[in-house]
């Protein structure tokens, strides 16, 4: 049995809102929800908040409809990106960001689209030895007293020099404007291979006209591209009202250019795929996972005898 | 006397149904809105309008049922138009300036079929 997700639910301060907002999505059928905490870097100073505690949210789950299991709930992160700089959040790794079940990077311009999807970020300390340019490149960025990987990137991005990919689950696509750049076909196959998937927003469609033209424009300028391949759609709710039953957003599906059983699909099982990339990463390729183990009390390690205790603890 | 040849005749039938049925309930954001028949439709069509144009508004379209009192109806549309009728339900922000949201509860090419609905049945 299919079993739809909606990942994207704009979470708000108001938590009596967002329990509406999960109760509706359970009341239509969705068996996974993600609440999106959304970042704009662009704004001065901003800071990463901690996600919601599912616990606090609700005692018990609201039961899926049609289904005799309560709605599961994730948490989720959106970066808006507009310059290279910002994506160095991602790449810290005792941050706030490992709370979160999913990633998703809505980047604004088309380098960073192109990019993140095939180049790397630089990682200054360690290749900078050997190129010729490099050196003169850091003489004139010490004057500039700009952000030096915003620098180094651009010329990265010219030399084609590898370093590290960006972690995400999910590239967002813009649908709130008309596309700014059109995509190339290389590096997002690049980014199909890699497991990413790219999400489409309807909820900006339900309230404005012009916005509908342009999301229906730009999801279909993607479908030429991609041919429907790892494609999300998600509701952007604020309100219960927002949200579309599941089969009605597989029908908007066919509407921006896929085909039946892609459109199915992307409530579905391209969810799911873009859920288990988010687990997937906190593991070393997949396979180990490190959990933390609570240390025994110290009553049971009289009981065994000092050969059998175990060799490493805690 | 010979008998005579036996004659066969073969029915196929491509299309099953040449028209959908929609159960579809409107829901608004505070109560107390009321429409009667006449509306209800002209803002089935008026969504169509929105968002495929007079072509899309030119669609055959009848509606079969109305309640008033919990805003829900059953419609019918030919085959070809399911799919731009769903879509332009879908899209429906406001009516009037009030916000709503067109519930789709279930479309089948048989009437027969609007009659039960297996998600909301109660186990006992």
């Amino acid at each position: 049995m299919a079993a739809f997700a909606d990942l994207d639910l704009r979470a708000s301060s108001d938590l009596k809102a967002l329990r509406g907002m999960v109760e509706t999505a359970a009341h239509l059928g969705y068996s996974v929800v993600a609440i999106n905490h959304v970042v704009d870097f662009k704004e001065k100073k901003q800071e990463i908040e901690k996600p919601v505690v599912v616990s606090e949210l609700f005692t018990t789950l609201p039961i899926v409809q049609g289904k005799s299991r309560p709605i599961k709930i994730l948490t989720r992160l959106t970066i808006i990106v507009t310059d290279p700089s910002h994506c160095n959040v991602l790449r810290a790794t005792s941050s706030r960001v490992r709370l979160y079940d999913i990633i998703a990077v809505f980047p604004k311009t088309e380098k960073l689209f192109h990019e993140h999807n095939q180049y790397f970020i630089i990682l200054m300390e360690r290749n900078t030895t050997n190129h010729p340019w490099i050196p003169g490149m850091l003489l004139v960025a010490s004057f500039i007293k700009c952000k030096m990987i915003a620098v180094l990137k651009d010329f990265v991005s010219i030399k084609e020099v590898a370093c590290t990919h960006l972690d995400v689950d999910l590239v967002c696509v813009t649908v709130t404007e008309k596309l700014p750049f059109y995509f190339k076909r290389p590096p997002v196959n690049v980014a199909i291979d890699r497991g990413l998937g790219f999400e489409l927003v309807y909820s900006p469609a339900i309230k404005d006209s012009t916005i509908r033209r342009y999301t229906i424009s730009n999801a279909l300028n993607l479908m030429q591209i991609c041919k429907g391949k790892n494609i999300i759609i998600s509701s952007a709710a604020e309100r219960p009202l927002e949200i579309r039953g599941p089969y009605d957003v597989a029908n908007l599906g066919l509407l921006f250019g896929l085909s039946e059983s892609d459109a199915k699909a992307a409530v579905s099982i391209n969810c799911r795929a873009a859920l288990l990339h988010g687990e997937t990463r906190r593991t070393a390729f997949g396979i180990i996972s490190t959990v933390k183990k609570p240390r025994p009390s110290e009553g049971d390690d009289d009981s065994l005898p000092a050969c059998k205790k175990a060799k490493c603890e805690g | 006397m010979p008998a005579s040849a036996a004659t066969y005749e073969r029915i196929v039938y491509k299309n099953f149904s040449e028209y959908h049925y929609m159960k579809v309930c409107l829901e608004f954001q505070d109560h107390g809105v009321g429409l009667n028949v006449a509306q209800f439709k002209q803002l089935l069509v008026s969504a169509l309008k929105d968002l495929f144009g007079e072509v899309g508004a030119a669609l055959p379209l009848d509606v079969l049922t109305y309640e008033e009192k919990t805003l829900s109806a059953i419609l019918r549309v030919c085959s070809s138009g399911v799919v731009k009728l769903w879509s332009s339900l879908t899209l429906l922000g406001s009516y009037k300036g009030k916000k709503c949201a067109f519930r789709v509860i279930q479309v089948s090419p048989f009437l027969l079929a609007l009659s039960g609905n297996s998600r909301e049945l109660v186990l006992d």
